[in-house]
């Protein structure tokens, strides 16, 4: 094209003055708007030449640049806009070109292309730092293309997003490394075709891979283009060689995701373990087994495992009897319907089963009863002794071994002592002073707290039992060290038979409460209006009783102290209009009553001590220990003579229930000293209640219908009630019932299934099932 | 409890516990898991009844009330088995029927959590959620003043140095006078800090110690992490994996016959050696690993008989002075690898500690001081100590700095800094700013086990039983059944995430600053915070 079809545009004005680009951009503007379509620039080094040329619509403008170009040549440059500049470029060349086509005839600066969108830049030499950075491809136009004849400088193709860039690598600037320090990296998009050596690219972001045919024809079709753009048609065949291509592209996020790190589990196998040895760290020290363990396990990895603890512990009630009957376990025979053996089993423990248990003893196995905990009425021992009256007497026969032993005293403690003897199979003979069998219980304790059949009933079942029984007999030191010789073991029940009478003026005037008692009962007391009985427990009580029945009408129980006296005894005597007075110190007892040292005087035409009796040891030989009137002995009732045994209120005062079962732990020394073994005791503890669930029970039941339905409602602390809940209630079904065959049972926890929640031990009535700890692995 | 019974006054409610079992009987399939999984057994199967009643105002005869036995999940409220808030119930449950909820008042039990008169002990960190770190902002954006970095574009050099740094005219003096220069280290500035063979389980520790060396020889990031007082297993001393290794030496002394035995046998020099004289959770205590933790392993790797509990006592046995205490013991130690390795001491953050560290600057042998303030963690201490003792690592760390400025050996004497660096999750953050007050690098422990394992402690106290060795996820118990319920190989795994991000993190910092080739300690004039005061004691800006 001639030089006179180029407007000519100066950078400079006619004084040789630099135009500011300002100027020189609104002169190129002006000269487009007046339709000029050639512009030769004569530039100065003004900003951003050539771009932005949108006046001439779709007509093509051809800008020449001549001298110093300046920075960001083609700036915003449109598509109809070609830009040839006529020598080297300053920085930014196509800087954000939106397509303008712009060839530079030598090396450019730095940031060639920054974030070019469309055309086309092509370099006659090399280029900067920076080039083709932050570059896009617009789907709606043709990628962008930079296409470098030489080599580029560091921090090629950061951030690119789009478009082709052409490194051919033709007298590069470093041979070794044509694109540069760390090139391409943030590459999201585009490709990177060059020709030569590089040292590394963002392998992070980019991958090398071959060039395509397709890619190839494109690449040998433009390279002639540009080539000739550039006037250098002559060195194509020097690059048109496939081999010495090479292309970069991005990776797609998949790609990047899937980094190349080498994987833990590979690391520990060849990097790892290699270096420490099998096992690693402490493979040397232990059996090492990295995998791991789920959290909710089985077997060997629970951490706590359930226990079926049937029987381990005693139930409350026994625990609490001084008898040591097994109370619930008579109710399991009861709910299974077996009353007949719930009644023997107690024979087994008591000779009264009905006298006792039914009437005359406070029962504290019903005080102890879990139920109680909740509110919940005991389980009424009294209905199951009651109805034990009609339990037969049980066959008993000598062993071949068998032991006389003399047993003086025939009440409570004497009679269970005999009876245990017997039912062990040795011969046992009971000696007492009185004519009844049965001490006080006969003697003394009104009819009304003790049937009178009832009685009989039951004495008359221990007459067979115990057919050597030798009543009306003294013993004393002599008849004793008979007693001794005679028989292999001595048993002394002898109890308290020496009424205490208070230390006052006039005390020959006092009746004591035994005497009252056993009177009254054989109806042999003359009549009398007021009384006053010194003493406020529970024998006081049954003198006042008593009292009322024989038609008295003032009755005052004295005390020194609050009175002791609880339960029956108390209730009946404060029916019968007993007064409880209190503190009261007897200073005289006089024909008309009592003077008290207050000086207040209480009317009495019968005063009844009821301050205790004492016992009456003047029989025993010297060398059998006592202290303060009682008989010395160990857990046995064994005395410190061996073969002489003392059990009941002569060894300690209590209960009629504590001296039956003092009774019964002497005859078990005497039976295992036969045998030769130590005597059997049950040292079970008594379960812990809090693993009894009550939930199961209904608050609002206030009592029991009778002994099945007391049988029923029993928690069967510590022995398993066979309800399988537990069955029912494990989520992983471990649980299973095993029939033993032998009409007992067993429930197991498969180590497999369970995974250790708890939830049997929980769930379950009784309190068998219990969570232990796991056998430690450490 | 029973209504009908008398109370105690340490007889608690639900109501009363700082976390409160959320059972939902609708969504619950009783499948027993959130039982079988409460490390404190806090919660049982319940055995509840449920009355009915039917009335009928017009036919009295049809009134009925009745009962019927329903079963649920049932928290306990007795102090020894209250809930710790730890929600592995929640983890396990396949219907999403149970979460332990905090109180909406501060608990009645921390009363009654001294039962026989022992005060409470627990794990993990101080009980306070805020902390001064995380209001330290990082101000000076450089944009166009400086060089502009980019954090995902530019490389960066994102490592610090450990050992004693002494002035070219000075070392060149040294090794002319001694033949020997203060050996120094080049190392990645997050430091897995202390944490013995013994506090952690055996995954726990082989895990992080898994994700150093890969770290290190697969990243090419050279992490350092320091054995704390237990010993170090045998392999390990003789593995080329020990220059990964700082070796603590404290006032137990455990397993450092092992380790002197092992030295003739080392292919390779530890990175350092620690000299623990404190530590920021419990300053001026001791520790106790407990009878029951000392199984056959442990004792074999600190080189103690079975079953036998281990105190290391508050203070090293035969120091009597300061200066006798670190002259002593960085000479012994220092000889131990004939001066090849750095040997530095780490004490609590105290208002003393300048003391300390004035002392070091006389002490070309001291590698540098590192600092552990009150947000620390430990496996056990008593509660009074780990809430109420203690320094904030932030004005300590600034006031040894500064002080090094005062008397020209700023860099000289590197200080590293711990105790709460990431509390909040800010980790990078927090380090950057601690950096930036002065320390040459940072400590995490607790982090590294939230991060690395999954740690479920808190400072809202949420478990933290670290002390009883029933963590329910293995991290710090001895007990095969719960540890083996960590696998190390994702421990390793995740100990590499979290320091590849940090470094992200790191650098997105440190770029808009303008700096990539060197840490920016001590460059204070960055750091702004919205408290007048705290600027003002910190010697940062104050902004709002």
């Amino acid at each position: 094209m001639s030089l006179d079809n180029y407007f000519i545009i100066k950078g400079e004005d006619e004084s040789g003055l630099r135009l500011e680009s300002r100027v020189l951009e609104e002169n190129i503007q002006n000269a487009v708007e007046a339709g000029k379509r050639n512009l030769r620039v004569y530039a100065s080094g003004q900003h951003a030449i050539g771009g932005r040329l949108w006046k001439a619509g779709s007509e093509k403008i051809n800008v020449q640049i001549f001298g110093s170009s300046g920075q960001r040549v083609g700036c915003f440059g449109f598509p109809n806009t070609y830009i040839e500049v006529n020598g080297p470029a300053s920085d930014d060349v196509g800087w954000l070109n939106a397509g303008a086509e712009i060839v530079v005839k030598g090396n450019a600066g730095n940031g060639v292309c920054n974030a070019m969108a469309q055309g086309k830049v092509m370099i006659a030499g090399n280029i900067g730092s920076r080039g083709m950075t932050m570059t896009k491809h617009n789907p709606r136009f043709e990628p962008p293309e930079l296409w470098v004849l030489g080599s580029t400088g560091d921090y090629f193709g950061e951030f690119m997003a789009g478009g082709k860039a052409v490194i051919c690598g033709y007298n590069p600037g470093d041979k070794e490394n044509i694109l540069g320090y760390r090139p391409l990296v943030g590459m999201v998009g585009g490709k990177v075709f060059f020709r030569g050596k590089i040292k590394g690219y963002s392998s992070a972001d980019a991958k090398l891979r071959n060039i395509n045919d397709k890619e190839w024809e494109w690449l040998e079709l433009n390279l002639k283009n540009f080539l000739e753009k550039i006037d250098k048609k002559e060195i194509l065949n020097e690059l048109l060689k496939k081999e010495d291509w090479q292309l970069i592209e991005a990776k797609s996020p998949g790609e990047k995701k899937n980094g190349k790190r080498r994987s833990m589990k590979h690391f520990i196998e060849h990097v790892w373990d290699k270096e420490l040895g099998k096992g690693g760290l402490i493979g040397d020290l232990e059996e090492v087994d990295r995998t791991p363990v789920p959290v909710i396990a089985t077997g060997q990895w629970r951490r706590f495992v359930p226990l079926w603890e049937n029987k381990k512990y005693m139930a409350p009630c026994q625990g609490a009897c001084p008898s040591g009957i097994p109370v619930q376990e008579r109710w399991r025979l009861i709910r299974e319907g077996k009353m007949d053996e719930a009644v023997e089993l107690a024979l087994d423990y008591t000779p009264f089963p009905a006298a006792v248990c039914g009437y005359l003893c406070p029962n504290l196995c019903m005080d102890a009863c879990t139920k109680k905990i909740n509110s919940l009425p005991a389980v009424d021992i009294k209905e199951l002794g009651k109805a034990s009256i009609g339990a037969e007497t049980p066959v008993c026969e000598l062993k071949d071994d068998y032991k006389k032993i003399a047993v003086i005293g025939g009440g409570p403690g004497g009679i269970s002592a005999a009876w245990q003897l017997r039912m062990k199979g040795h011969d046992a003979v009971i000696f007492d002073i009185e004519k009844e069998l049965g001490g006080k219980i006969s003697s003394v304790i009104p009819n009304s707290r003790i049937p009178k059949d009832i009685l009989d009933a039951e004495l008359l079942r221990i007459k067979k039992l115990i057919p050597h029984v030798q009543m009306e007999k003294r013993i004393d030191k002599n008849t004793f060290e008979d007693l001794k010789n005679n028989y292999d073991y001595v048993i002394i029940a002898t109890g308290t038979v020496k009424p205490r009478i208070p230390l006052v003026k006039g005390n020959e005037r006092i009746v004591s409460s035994l005497e009252f008692l056993r009177n009254a009962k054989n109806e042999k007391i003359n009549p009398f209006k007021n009384i006053v009985v010194i003493g406020g427990g529970n024998v006081g009580c049954d003198v006042a009783t008593e009292a009322k029945r024989l038609g008295a009408s003032n009755i005052t129980i004295i005390d020194i102290q609050k009175p002791a006296a609880f339960g029956v005894e108390r209730e009946d005597a404060e029916k019968a209009g007993a007064v409880f007075k209190w503190p009261c110190f007897t200073k005289e007892v006089t024909k008309k009553g009592i003077l008290l040292e207050s000086g207040e005087f209480l009317d009495a035409d019968m005063v009844v001590a009821a301050i205790g009796d004492e016992t009456d040891l003047s029989f025993l030989p010297e060398n059998i220990e006592t202290e303060k009137g009682l008989i010395k002995t160990d857990k046995f009732g064994r005395t410190s003579d061996f073969f002489v045994f003392a059990a009941g209120d002569v060894v300690k005062p209590g209960l009629l229930t504590d001296a039956i079962g003092a009774a019964r732990k002497a005859v078990e020394a005497i039976d295992s000293d036969c045998l030769g073994i130590d005597p059997e005791e049950d040292i079970r503890e008594v379960i812990d209640t809090s693993r009894v669930s009550l939930a199961y029970f209904d608050p609002r039941k206030t009592g029991y219908s009778g002994v099945k339905d007391c049988g029923d409602q029993c928690a069967s602390c510590g022995t398993c009630r066979d309800c399988s809940i537990c069955v029912t209630i494990c989520p992983r079904g471990a649980i299973s019932r095993i029939d033993k065959g032998d009409n007992s049972f067993e429930y197991i926890a498969d180590p497999d299934k369970c995974i250790g929640c708890g939830f049997c031990a929980e769930a379950c009535p009784c309190g068998i099932w219990v969570m232990a700890p796991n056998t430690s692995l450490s | 409890m029973q209504a009908d019974r008398p109370i105690s006054p340490s007889q608690l409610s639900i109501k009363d516990l700082p976390w409160q079992i959320d059972w939902n009987k609708d969504k619950c399939t009783l499948c027993g898991q959130c039982t079988t999984v409460c490390p404190v057994k806090a919660i049982e199967l319940g055995v509840f009844r449920k009355r009915e009643i039917k009335v009928d105002l017009f036919n009295p005869g049809e009134n009925k009330s009745g009962t019927t036995v329903y079963y649920g999940i049932s928290q306990k409220t007795q102090p020894e088995f209250s809930c710790i808030g730890c929600g592995m119930c929640t983890l396990v449950c396949p219907n999403n029927a149970i979460i332990p909820m905090h109180s909406d008042e501060p608990d009645k039990l921390r009363y009654h959590s001294n039962t026989g008169g022992v005060p409470r002990k627990r794990g993990g960190r101080r009980n306070s959620v805020p902390g001064i770190l995380d209001r330290i902002k990082f101000i000076r954006i450089s944009m166009l003043t400086d060089p502009a970095l980019d954090a995902g574009r530019h490389e960066f050099e994102v490592k610090t140095l450990l050992g004693r740094i002494l002035p070219p005219e000075q070392s060149i003096d040294f090794q002319k006078k001694n033949g020997w220069m203060p050996p120094v280290r080049e190392i990645y500035p997050l430091i897995i800090g202390g944490m013995s063979f013994g506090a952690l389980s055996p995954p726990m520790w082989e895990g992080l110690q898994m994700g150093v060396a890969y770290l290190n020889e697969e990243l090419n990031m050279p992490v350092r992490i320091c054995t704390g007082e237990g010993g170090c297993p045998p392999r390990l001393l003789r593995s080329r994996f020990l220059q990964y290794v700082i070796l603590q030496i404290a006032s137990g002394y455990f397993g450092w016959d092992e380790i002197i035995h092992a030295i003739p046998e080392m292919k390779v020099d530890p990175c350092a050696i620690e000299i623990k004289y404190g530590q920021g959770a419990k300053p001026g205590d001791g520790g106790l690993l407990m009878w029951h933790k000392v199984n056959r392993l442990i004792s074999q790797i600190r080189g103690v008989p079975e079953r036998i509990s281990l105190p290391s006592p508050p203070t090293h046995q035969t120091k009597y002075s300061i200066e006798e205490a670190v002259a002593k013991m960085i000479q012994s130690l220092s000889m131990a690898w004939g001066f090849r390795v750095p040997v530095y001491p780490k004490i609590s953050a105290t208002s003393t500690a300048l003391a300390v560290m004035n002392n070091l600057t006389r002490n070309p042998y001291a590698g540098g001081l590192s600092i552990d303030g009150e947000d620390g963690g430990t496996g056990a201490a008593f509660d009074v100590s780990m809430n109420h003792m203690g320094h904030p690592i932030a004005s300590s760390i600034r006031d040894c700095y500064s002080n090094l400025v005062k008397v020209g050996k700023q860099n000289e004497i590197p200080l590293f800094a711990g105790g709460g660096v990431g509390k909040n999750g800010n980790l990078a953050a927090n380090a950057a700013s601690l950096i930036m007050l002065g320390a040459s690098g940072v400590q995490i422990g607790k982090y590294a086990m939230q991060a690395a394992a999954g740690c479920l402690g808190s400072e809202t106290d949420r478990c933290n039983i670290c002390n009883i060795g029933q963590c329910p996820k293995g991290i710090t118990s001895q007990d095969p059944r719960l540890y083996r319920r960590l696998d190390p190989e994702k421990v390793a795994e995740r100990l590499v995430d979290l320091y590849v991000s940090f470094d992200v993190e790191l650098r997105k910092i440190l770029a808009p600053l303008g700096r990539s080739t060197t840490l920016p300690i001590g460059m204070s004039d960055a750091l702004g915070i919205d408290d007048e005061a705290a600027a003002k004691r910190l010697g940062i800006q104050y902004v709002v």
